[in-house]
């Protein structure tokens, strides 16, 4: 049966083959879910794991992943653990994507993956500054897309859109002032039941 | 009898680059190659047996030992294998070498108590409209040491054994 699978969905399945692989292969102590779909392939793992991961990801001969593309960091209130860190790989010798992803407190730390991936270093600043995630060890730790003397990490969700300062340019003191912002924005609720516009405070 | 020990390296084709940046012509790859093999076939030993990890290892590191000791030529190698260049491969097999080292230290063998491990098969089809990206076509090699992986272990009579493991008596 494994056989007329493989024939019928030759070439649309050989993304999933690595992933398949992957699965094997890898130590059952590192992965703890791994979905395989058309949308993508991913795996999820502690957070002890995901240098060790990523490195036999990195070295292993039939999983060649030797670019990051991407790290971020998503933020699910909800949640206990609320961040997931999301590393997006991707193998230029077998053509294949495959995502990781780590779940994450405010206060756990991740080990950054800057040795098998130097790439990796903007990434994690980036992860940082805008979710607070910070990396044990991590070379350079510096914010990188926020302004100085910013407080606040942008893409949580409890951060509202428009921020809490404001930036203007005041003639009297000749530079840039940031006053605390006049355009207030309350937290945005939408409940598409009704079609009134709601409001947070109810 | 001269002419047979000596004309082998002088008739075969010298390699004059890689085509890749970084990546010197080495030109007794083919020696590389054979000591490194043995080498990762050695050091997978201190893996655990029924390991995955180890099944797979020990499945292309022979094929490929294979190929490149019945092959003279690095063009024949290539093309049997199937992988890249033979600088790729050294490149990989040294690699391979290190991951074991590391492995082998970190210690993530065997499965703890209570493990679940939620797999999830999405089989929704994307939208016709959506840019697929299909991956080109692996090496013939691969799918064996993906059976060879995915075989039970020993102590299963009914594991499919493919061409390439052999279980070690």
């Amino acid at each position: 049966m494994k056989r007329n699978y493989k024939k019928a969905f030759f070439i649309f399945m050989d993304n999933q083959f690595i992933f398949k692989y992957s699965w094997k292969t890898t130590p059952k102590k590192w992965v703890h879910k791994m979905e395989r779909s058309e949308h993508g392939n991913r795996s999820d793992t502690n957070t002890d794991y995901p240098f060790q991961l990523l490195c036999f990801l990195k070295l292993h001969t039939y999983t060649r992943v030797q670019v990051s593309i991407d790290i971020c960091g998503v933020d699910h209130p909800s949640r206990k653990r609320r961040f997931e860190v999301v590393h997006n790989l991707l193998s230029t010798r077998y053509n294949s994507r495959i995502r990781v992803q780590t779940s994450a407190d405010e206060v756990t730390r991740i080990s950054p993956v800057v040795s098998p991936f130097p790439s990796a270093g903007r990434w994690e600043r980036e992860v940082w500054d805008m979710s607070g995630v910070s990396s044990i060890n991590h070379p350079d730790l510096r914010r990188i897309s926020t302004d100085y003397g910013f407080e606040g990490h942008p893409l949580r969700k409890d951060l509202p859109l428009s921020g809490y300062v404001e930036v203007r340019y005041d003639d009297p003191e000749k530079r840039v002032v940031s006053e605390p912002i006049e355009m207030t924005q309350e937290f945005r609720y939408f409940d598409s039941a009704s079609p009134w516009e709601q409001r947070s405070d109810g | 009898m001269f002419l047979r020990r000596f004309a082998g390296p002088l008739l075969a084709k010298v390699k004059e680059t890689t085509g890749i940046v970084g990546l010197d012509v080495v030109p007794n790859a083919r020696d590389v190659l054979i000591s490194l093999y043995s080498k990762t076939l050695k050091e997978v030993q201190s893996v655990p047996e029924d390991e995955g990890y180890r099944k797979a290892v020990e499945s292309f590191t022979r094929h490929r030992l294979k190929v490149c000791q019945e092959e003279e030529e690095w063009e024949q190698i290539e093309k049997r294998i199937g992988c890249g260049q033979v600088e790729e491969l050294i490149e990989e097999a040294q690699d391979e070498l290190k991951l074991m080292a590391k492995m082998i230290e970190w210690d993530p063998w065997g499965v703890p108590e209570g493990y679940e491990c939620e797999i999830i098969e999405n089989d929704a089809p994307i939208p016709k409209h959506v840019p697929q990206h299909r991956p080109g076509p692996l090496p013939e090699e691969f799918y064996n040491t993906l059976e060879a992986v995915s075989s039970l272990p020993k102590i299963d009579e009914q594991a499919t054994i493919s061409k390439e493991s052999q279980p070690k008596e």
